[in-house]
């Protein structure tokens, strides 16, 4: 039902049906609406930019695609034709091919081993015999197609990024797709990668290909798409050809909603950053790790909440690691209080540090352990009484039942049950909760609020605040600029693992903090 | 990582191990005793070393995927077993034969089964099967040693073309899986399901199946090595086939085949990694060492062997 | 995804506290079907016979609770016993005849256990080599080292002539329960109400959650498995005095109770979850099992067989229970 789809009437674009069109679109994840009746279509032989910020819902209308997801309502079509993915069989069969960030190849096998790894030319006679000759054949036509000049029997650990994403856009040629999903495939290339990225996506295109390109460098987009779809919250809120657009109305499209989420309000207001008298509490020197970080220098004050913006892959999350101990730095150097910070988590912690991951699941919970296991667990040391650091049950359970209630964990969870049966906002409180037991002075916050309701969310930022009340220092990374303007004293910008801008409060402004987090145009 | 060099010129070391191991240890014993690299005593570590290389053969197809196998010595055991009783019955010794390499791919079944369909970790599935497999040989030959008739061992030590007929089973084996390794998508799809399991799933390679088949194949392999063992010894004993899985691994990772999969070859790295295990025993016998010593040596053997392999995949940068 | 097992036996399943009704149908069963089973005699020899198999087992649960596994324990029951009996024997001991001869002996047992563990430990925390492999090949080096040492010094598989005051543990059932059981209960109260305790379960559980939260991940991976060791060297030692001999071979039949004893307790595989209380049951359980079979005058063979099914088993039982779990 899938494959059979109608072939193309010959002749223009306009009695042709759309390579894929997107009708009502309608996605939720526990009650959060996600896409809220998404509409459009691309055309074959033109490329379709789709932007939106973090969290526009860009990555969901992929996985829709893909059939990693299913909508709630709304139909899809590919070719006129109703789609209903199950599975990656299916969007394979359907003639779409998805090039990705993290690419999907095989670094131990060959090129040509890549391309037709499910589709080998057999040797004739019968046997299971790879055609060797026709293999190389085919894989060399194909990387014709895609300007590589390797043997195809060159093995794929030996290419650059830039290369390996034109060979996985020619394992997609190889697979007959008609519609081909870019998701920021520039990340990594370099500036003359790209440039042979776009002419191959420029040939493609007079090929009958239909392309949608998901990116955040808005020069590329606007000097490489011909029509343009924007999403702001799941909804979109922008399209047409890409000459009627301009970078200005591209960004005030993706960021232009007004403030709906409220934000507490912080009383004592709080004081501008650089007019505090007292020694700061964190001060970054600095630091750099090749290929992650360059040269990050800042300070952090007590009482001060201070935002990280950037685009996702600038750094954020992997200085947050540096400065927790978590990955090793080459230069630079971090001081609490003016001592320098050494060693790992543990020692970190000891030094009021505390650290919410961006990945709640994997690296913020014990998913198959108790709510108050969860919630205890990086305080039983303070429980823990000599010499064999007996534990203090009472005491530890009179400490959980305490934040427990604070942070108001749905009275339907008792503490017993596993926290993987918790909703993302409630096991997103306990992640929280389990670090404001240990009254950290310095907290870093990535992505607090990924993937949460509002009523969750607005308690998580009524928490940084006391906490900032308090005196303690809070870094926050997240992608919503929205969030950082409505939460922070100060926002700091980071691009390409180097700091590119620095707002204090009065200055907030939208437009340019985005424009700051950009790709500066790549041609 | 900052520096590129250094590892690189590891890693080139590392993947040329195995030929070096073996020339430092040949040209070691060599010059310890003069017996050791007279073509009669090379040819000798070739015998002994045909069967574990078949066994090892099949165990590099289960390492490639990630998984293991512990119990090809119980298959061979089981095997062997029946294979002597039919042939005390009477039975022509090729029907006992081929009775033998039917346990095999059973064997090799129920281990598919348990860790594809039923989803049990490898190693405790196969830990299971060879218990199992030792208790049901010990039970079919009632824990007593049978000596089979004079045909087994005329086939063992009969030349064909002036080379020993093991030989000739192990050479052929190896080329067969060199071929399926290298030639056919089967091959080339174990490959890349061992490197990265989910991307082979989303690429549109059916792993389930190709997970059975290389267990069922290293079954298959298991029953052959034993039938050429059965064949050179000529009887079965309780012991028969015991501690073939360390062999087999050992051989394997040795030859550079990683227990975290997808990186290993069976020409040359299993091959020379069998052939290394036999020189090395063959060189202690020749210096009269003391046999107590031999399961220490070959327990620091797999030691090194898996530091190597394990150091190559995490400490080293891809 | 298996809808032929009705939900309210998942429910159970999933619970690890059914494990102590699995012993107890058997018990019944047993009692029923078996002469002879319900005799006093004979249950006291199935409690004195599970004696070893409960200390090892805790031993093991404290590794599975990490998410490892520690195959070595039998090699070390080995090579423990004839490092110990080499010091005490009256006919080749080290210190024979004096006074210190036992003390010294229970002392090298318990660091030859801990010693294993530690160098299994470590090189399963910090050189991230696979614990199966590790401890599998630990397993062939202690195992031969305990014979070497014994055919080395007395030529022979076993050691005899222990002393007296070392033989009091074999002598005394009492003393052995009482040994025994102070052992489970002392890592039931480790587990449940110590640091350590929590922190080997957050590492099972998640190691990289662990880490971030301040858990010394590799300090408690290396403990769990020089914990198991020892305890591996005290089942070794009441082997030995029960037996009254030093041998290499002692505990070679236990690999599989161990780890069955253990998983059949609803201690997971894939880490985290265990309690000493059901790995109790879990002993009693194979205890049941093997008196129940040597009853029936089954053959050590088929006795093998019949573990390993049960290993399989528990194996199956602890992925369903997971995913039981989960799906609930």
């Amino acid at each position: 039902m899938k494959g059979d789809t109608t072939p193309p009437t010959s002749g223009g674009r306009e009695t042709r049906p759309p390579a894929v069109s997107f009708e009502d679109i309608e996605k939720g994840f526990f009650g959060v609406p996600v896409l809220k009746r998404v509409r459009f279509s691309a055309q074959a032989g033109r490329i379709t930019g789709l932007v939106g910020e973090n969290g526009a819902g860009k990555s969901t209308l992929m996985n829709l695609l893909g059939g990693n997801l299913q909508p709630d309502s709304g139909q899809l079509r590919v070719n006129g034709s109703p789609y209903a993915p199950r599975g990656s069989g299916d969007a394979r069969a359907a003639g779409i091919a998805f090039v990705h960030q993290e690419l999907n190849l095989f670094p131990n096998l060959s090129i040509a081993e890549n391309l037709f790894l499910t589709e080998f030319p057999r040797a004739a006679g019968g046997l299971p015999w790879i055609d060797r000759r026709k293999l190389r054949d085919r894989a060399r036509h194909l990387l014709d197609q895609v300007d590589l000049a390797h043997d195809p029997d060159t093995p794929v650990e030996r290419l650059p990024p830039g290369e390996r994403q034109l060979l996985e856009i020619a394992r997609a040629l190889g697979a007959q797709a008609h519609l081909l999903l870019l998701d920021e495939p520039t990340t990594s290339l370099s500036v003359r990668e790209c440039a042979r990225l776009f002419d191959l996506m420029h040939r493609l295109r007079t090929r009958g290909i239909a392309m949608v390109y998901i990116s955040h460098a808005l020069g590329d987009v606007l000097n490489h798409c011909d029509d343009l779809v924007i999403l702001r919250d799941g909804e979109v809120v922008g399209r047409g050809p890409a000459a009627e657009f301009t970078q200005e109305r591209l960004v005030s499209l993706m960021v232009g909603r007004e403030l709906n989420q409220l934000y507490p309000v912080r009383t004592p207001p709080p004081v501008p950053a650089d007019s505090r008298p007292r020694e700061p509490l964190l001060d970054v020197r600095g630091i750099t790790q090749p290929g992650r970080v360059r040269d990050i220098s800042f300070r952090l004050a007590p009482g001060e909440i201070l935002g990280v913006a950037g685009l996702m892959g600038a750094g954020r999350s992997e200085l947050a690691r540096i400065l927790f101990g978590l990955d090793p730095h080459a230069s630079g150097e971090i001081r609490v209080e003016g001592r320098p910070l050494e060693g790992g988590p543990r020692r970190r912690i000891r030094e009021g540090l505390a650290f919410l991951t961006e990945d709640r699941r994997h690296e913020g919970l014990c998913l198959e352990a108790s709510v108050a296991d969860n919630l205890a667990l990086v305080t039983l040391g303070q429980h823990a009484r000599t010499p064999v650091r007996w534990l203090d049950l009472p005491g530890i359970g009179t400490a959980v039942a305490r934040i427990r209630d604070a942070l108001q964990v749905s009275t339907r969870v008792t503490d017993a049950q596993p926290v993987r049966t918790l909703s993302g906002g409630n096991q997103q409180k306990v992640v929280l909760g389990k670090w404001l037991l240990s009254e950290p002075r310095i907290l870093i916050l990535d992505e607090p609020t990924r993937g949460i309701d509002v009523g969750a969310r607005f308690e998580i930022y009524q928490w940084i605040h006391r906490l900032a009340d308090r005196g303690s220092g809070i870094l926050v990374i997240s992608s919503e600029i929205e969030e950082l303007i409505g939460l922070c004293d100060r926002i700091l910008v980071m691009r390409q693992g180097e700091l590119s801008g620095e707002f204090p409060r009065g200055e907030f402004n939208r437009e340019q903090i985005l424009a700051a987090a950009l790709h500066t145009s790549t041609s | 990582m900052t520096r590129p060099l250094p590892s690189r010129w590891i890693r080139r070391a590392l993947d040329q191990a195995p030929v070096l191991l073996v020339v430092l240890v040949l040209a070691g014993f060599g010059r310890m005793s003069d017996r050791f690299l007279t073509p009669d005593n090379l040819t000798q570590i070739l015998l002994q070393a045909a069967a574990p290389v078949i066994v090892a053969t099949g165990m590099t197809f289960v390492l490639l995927t990630a998984g293991v196998d512990l119990s090809v010595g119980a298959v061979m055991f089981v095997g062997a077993a029946i294979a002597g009783k039919m042939a005390l019955a009477g039975y022509a010794p090729t029907l006992c034969l081929a009775a033998m390499l039917a346990v095999g791919l059973a064997g090799g079944g129920i281990n598919a089964l348990l860790v594809t369909r039923l989803r049990l970790a490898a190693f405790i599935a196969t830990l299971a099967m060879l218990f199992i497999g030792r208790g049901l040989g010990r039970w079919i030959t009632q824990t007593r040693a049978m000596n089979l008739p004079d045909t087994f061992l005329h086939w063992g030590s009969a030349n064909v073309l002036g080379i020993p007929g093991p030989l000739w089973v192990a050479g052929a084996v190896v080329l067969i899986a060199q071929l399926i390794l290298s030639r056919t998508p089967f091959g080339r799809q174990v490959l890349a399901f061992g490197n990265h399991p989910e991307a082979a799933r989303r690429a549109g390679v059916r792993t389930r199946p190709l997970q059975a088949a290389v267990y069922i194949l290293c079954g298959l392999c298991a029953a052959l090595g034993g039938g050429v063992a059965l064949t050179q010894l000529g009887s079965v004993s309780p012991r028969f086939g015991e501690q073939y899985e360390f062999d087999a691994i050992t051989a394997a990772v040795l030859g550079g085949t990683s227990l975290f999969g997808g990186r290993g070859r069976v020409f040359p790295g299993t091959v020379l990694g069998a052939i290394l295990l036999k020189a090395i025993f063959s060189g202690l016998v020749i210096l009269q060492a003391d046999p107590y010593l031999y399961p220490l040596i070959t327990a620091v053997i797999i030691f090194v062997a898996v530091l190597l392999d394990s150091l190559r995949t995490h400490l080293l940068p891809a | 995804m298996n809808p032929a097992v009705p939900v309210p036996l998942r429910r159970l399943s999933a619970d690890a506290r059914a494990a102590i009704l699995l012993p107890l149908v058997l018990f019944l069963l047993l009692a029923a079907f078996t002469p002879g089973f319900a005799t006093a005699g004979n249950l006291g020899n199935l409690v004195v016979a599970g004696l070893p198999l409960l200390v090892l087992a805790t031993g093991q649960t404290v590794v599975l609770i990490t998410g490892g596994i520690d195959l070595s324990v039998t090699a070390v029951i080995g090579l423990t016993s004839v490092l110990g009996a080499l010091v005490m024997s009256g006919d080749a001991g080290w210190l024979r005849g004096s006074p210190a001869a036992t003390p010294v002996a229970l002392a090298v047992m318990l660091g030859t256990g801990a010693t294993v563990g530690l160098l299994n430990g470590s090189c399963i925390a910090w050189l991230r080599m696979p614990a199966f492999m590790v401890t599998l090949t630990t397993t062939l080096f202690m195992g031969g080292l305990a014979v070497w040492l014994a055919q080395r010094q007395v030529h022979a598989e076993s050691i005899y002539n222990l002393p007296a005051a070392f033989l009091l543990l074999g002598n005394r059932p009492g003393l052995a329960a009482g040994v025994a059981i102070a052992a489970a209960a002392a890592t039931h109260l480790l587990l449940t109400r110590t640091l350590l305790g929590r922190w080997f379960q957050a590492v099972g559980y998640n190691p990289r959650t662990a880490l971030i939260s301040g858990v010394p991940v590799g300090g408690t991976v290396v403990t769990a498995y020089v914990l198991s060791g020892m305890m591996a060297s005290l089942t070794s030692i009441l082997i030995t005095a029960r037996l009254e001999t030093g041998s290499p071979s002692h505990g070679r039949t236990l690999l599989l109770d161990v780890i069955g004893a253990a998983v059949i307790g609803g201690t997971s595989l894939f880490g985290g979850k265990g309690t000493v209380p059901g790995t109790a049951a879990g002993v009693l359980f194979l205890a049941l099992l093997s008196n129940g079979l040597n009853q029936l005058n089954l053959s050590d063979f088929f006795i093998t067989m019949v573990k390993g099914a049960v290993i399989l088993m528990a194996a199956l039982l602890d992925v369903r229970r997971n995913r039981w779990a989960r799906e609930s």
